[in-house]
């Protein structure tokens, strides 16, 4: 049989088989966030204004199904849209990995959101406080937010007794190219961490009142140091701890806080910031805390209003350099998963930070955020489901 | 039942499913014996007979490799059945071990009307940990059932439902004829998808609702409950939003039944109805669940003896009977043609497997004194490996 009679039959039998087996209707998950606000920016006294601001906005797809044994299989495709200088293009492919789970264990592998933060913030956009709340990438030259969140990850999760997680994972964060150059060429592994979390699933959360959240997690960036004398002075650690605390947990008239401290232990040769490499490569000590009412008039949210605040300061430089962050927010729901929000966030730089940044920087925005979960085809319970954790697991 | 008795049970009804030859041997009919629902043995106080009905949420396997989570009396699927005298002083326990409100309907009984166990017409629900003491006399005589009032739609497919059988020393369908066994099937249809997805939605919103109860919080709107209708209608007049506007609960669909069983279990592990040559049998039909159906029986007529529990002044004879949701109907099946005959759904939708056919309600009237030598398979058959009929298939 020659080459093209071999194709021809190959290409039947690819087309035949799926027709003639059927298959499981996988689930199928849509999630949608669309977050439009208007801008008000003044940096150092100059205002500039930006009348949409479409950036965060993003869709994911997810496929899901059982697999022959007790694991489940998922893929999710997700792509968002980037800040408008952050020189990713129109549209970024933030999340393309496949997860395989069962009860107690979770793999996961591809492109998503990088361990370098535990918990989430109460701000409009996920980035609107990164500076404190996530572990800066020291490979990337800063041009964007997205190298800082999102990687090629590969991540080994178990869960014991249902709340304690243990996570270990390695990832390429991405490397910004040294001009000429345009675009990375080496996906190797830059980085590996480990975590432990306690935290309670968001089902119970009336069954347990207090603590939410206690997490503890070490990033290491394998960096090229230079003068470093081995490999292990190359690791650029950081040590991340955090909390979610529930002050009133009332169905009704909900009060919670968190905060997340980061330790960066630094190289002592950083003296100065130049850019972001330095920025993310200095020994610094970032705190982030929010204080959050949720008022559930009907069983959903109706009103949400946050106040957060951050520090961060660096230790070991030449100049006494710090920064600090408050960010206040309301968010109003129309109606299902529609809301009105209104936030204002002001930043302050001191030190070397101030020739990166300027003095300081007040933003105010107002807009809407329309975000949907959906998904078709569902066959079974998720892990963390009331029947799941209270009334024995189903795989 | 206990752990070691449980996994007894399942290893017999294992075996029966999967060594057909075993269909008239022992051990096949007491596994049997446990696919219908043992009477509840009363305590005496009195002359009023007790029983305790308790209700938890339990796993049911409804074939083997499926399991579901089940709200359950006395954790089994359907409840246990209640046999009383015409007349007999009934008090009924019941205690709610779950984290959602229930009730008891006495279906088809004529109950004083504080009994008849309507959430917010006859009574409060029977909230998470309360039990609620039922009395009334048993009337009137023949099949009837119990099911929740309490989320009806869910909680009935979920598996609240139980025989409940009202007997007569004067029984004019025994007089009529002389049967020497009877059975009971319950029917029912169960969307098991929204099933999972409606009782998680229910107990999260319960874990907030009790909460709230804990602390002596009551608002009406947010409970949805209002003393009068025109208490609610002057609510929306001022901007409340109903349930049914927001859509407070998780699915937004009306159910799609994807597993049909009787007596909580599907094809191929229904019970079989024991017959032999020239016995009349009886058969109790319960449809407990939200689908009609269509049950006929291959190879006979049998009479339809009585409608909802009451006897028909006529018996007639028919080979396929419409069972409607809410329904019960009792047949007289005559051993009159030695075999192994299927009775199922003529809807064949409902003979399905979360769609795959054969499923759901198929089961057989199974002639126990048939010889061997009838159900041997032909040349091919063994050819395949098999031994003899009526074989587990599961995939035609």
């Amino acid at each position: 049989m020659n080459f093209r009679k071999l194709l021809t039959v190959l290409l039947a039998l690819g087309t035949a088989v799926p027709a003639v087996l059927g298959q499981v209707k996988p689930e199928i998950q849509l999630g949608a966030r669309g977050v439009m606000s208007f801008n008000a920016n003044v940096v150092s006294g100059e205002s500039t204004t930006a009348v949409n601001d479409f950036s965060d906005t993003g869709i994911l797809l997810g496929f899901r199904q059982k697999l022959y044994n007790l694991f489940r299989g998922q893929l999710v495709i997700g792509m968002q849209f980037p800040d408008a200088e952050s020189d990713l293009g129109q549209v970024f492919f933030h999340q393309t990995f496949i997860k395989v789970e069962d009860q107690k264990n979770v793999l996961k592998m591809g492109r998503t959101r990088v361990r370098s933060a535990l918990i989430e913030f109460p701000t409009l956009r996920d980035d609107d406080a990164l500076l404190f709340t996530d572990v800066l990438n020291p490979f990337s030259n800063g041009e964007n937010t997205e190298d800082n969140q999102y990687g090629n990850v590969i991540e080994l999760a178990h869960v014991f007794a249902q709340r304690y997680w243990v996570r270990i994972h390695g990832e390429h964060f991405t490397e910004s190219p040294e001009p000429p150059a345009t675009s990375e060429t080496d996906f190797s592994l830059n980085a590996i961490g480990v975590s432990f979390e306690y935290r309670v699933p968001e089902t119970q959360i009336w069954n347990r009142p207090f603590v939410q959240q206690l997490g503890v997690g070490f990033n290491n960036f394998l960096a090229n140091r230079e003068g470093g004398a081995n490999r292990a002075n190359q690791v650029l650690k950081n040590v991340i701890v955090s909390a979610i605390l529930n002050l009133r947990p009332d169905p009704v008239y909900f009060w919670d806080a968190r905060g997340q401290v980061i330790y960066n232990v630094g190289f002592d040769e950083v003296k100065t910031l130049a850019g972001w490499r330095d920025m993310a490569r200095a020994r610094s000590v970032a705190a982030f805390a929010s204080l959050r009412f949720l008022y559930r008039k009907l069983e959903r949210p109706t009103l949400q209003a946050a106040l957060s605040l951050g520090y961060k300061t660096f230790p070991e430089l030449l100049e006494k350099t710090r920064q600090t962050q408050i960010v206040a927010n309301l968010f109003y729901r129309l109606g299902e998963n529609f809301d009105a929000v209104f936030q204002i966030q002001h930043i302050q730089f001191e030190g070397s930070l101030r020739a990166l940044y300027g003095r300081r920087e007040t933003r105010i925005q107002f807009g809407f955020v329309y975000s949907i979960d959906q998904s078709w085809n569902r066959q079974f319970d998720d892990r963390e489901s009331l029947l799941n954790l209270e009334h024995g697991y189903i795989p | 039942m206990k752990r070691r008795e449980f996994v007894q049970a399942s290893a017999m009804v294992a075996a029966a499913a999967f060594f057909p030859s075993r269909l008239l041997g022992k051990a096949s009919k007491e596994a049997n014996a446990h696919r219908f629902p043992a009477p509840m043995e009363p305590r005496m106080d009195g002359d009023v007979k007790e029983f305790r009905l308790f209700i938890d949420i339990h796993q049911q396997e409804i074939v083997p490799a499926f399991r579901i989570h089940t709200l359950a009396f006395n954790n089994q699927v359907p409840g246990p059945e209640i046999r009383v005298q015409r007349g007999d002083k009934v008090r009924v326990l019941f205690e709610n071990r779950t984290e959602l409100n229930h009730t008891i309907h006495w279906h088809g009984l004529h109950v004083p009307w504080r009994m008849d166990g309507v959430p917010y017409v006859t009574q409060m629900p029977v909230m998470p940990g309360q039990t609620f003491v039922y009395e009334f006399t048993a009337e009137p005589y023949g099949t009837h059932f119990y099911h929740c009032h309490w989320g009806t739609l869910l909680h009935m497919q979920a598996g609240m439902y139980g025989s409940f059988i009202i007997e007569d020393p004067d029984d004019p369908i025994r007089k009529k004829f002389p049967y020497s066994r009877e059975y009971t099937l319950v029917y029912s249809a169960h969307d098991v998808n929204f099933l999972r997805e409606e009782l998680n939605s229910m107990l999260e919103r319960m874990k907030e609702r009790m909460y709230l109860m804990k602390h002596g919080r009551f608002d009406k709107e947010r409970f949805a409950v209002f003393d009068s209708k025109e208490e609610f209608v002057d609510a929306v007049e001022k901007g409340y939003l109903p349930p049914y506007v927001v859509n407070r609960r998780a699915p937004d669909e009306l159910p799609q039944p994807n597993w049909f069983t009787v007596n909580g279990k599907s094809y191929p592990m229904t019970p079989n109805l024991y017959i032999k040559q020239d016995e009349l049998i009886r058969v109790r039909l319960i449809n407990a669940g939200t689908e009609e159906h269509y049950l006929h029986l291959h190879g006979h007529d049998f009479w339809i003896v009585a409608d909802d529990g009451l006897p028909v002044p006529q018996p007639w004879q028919c080979n396929t009977i419409r069972l409607s949701p809410g329904k019960t109907a009792d047949i007289i099946i005559e051993g009159k043609n030695r075999g192994i005959w299927t009775f199922h759904d003529h809807d064949t939708r409902r003979v399905t497997n979360n769609g795959l056919y054969p499923g759901g309600n198929l089961l057989a009237l199974v002639y126990e004194d048939l010889p061997d030598e009838e159900t041997e398979l032909d040349m091919m058959a063994k050819k395949m490996g098999l031994n003899n009929l009526p074989l587990v298939a599961l995939d035609e």
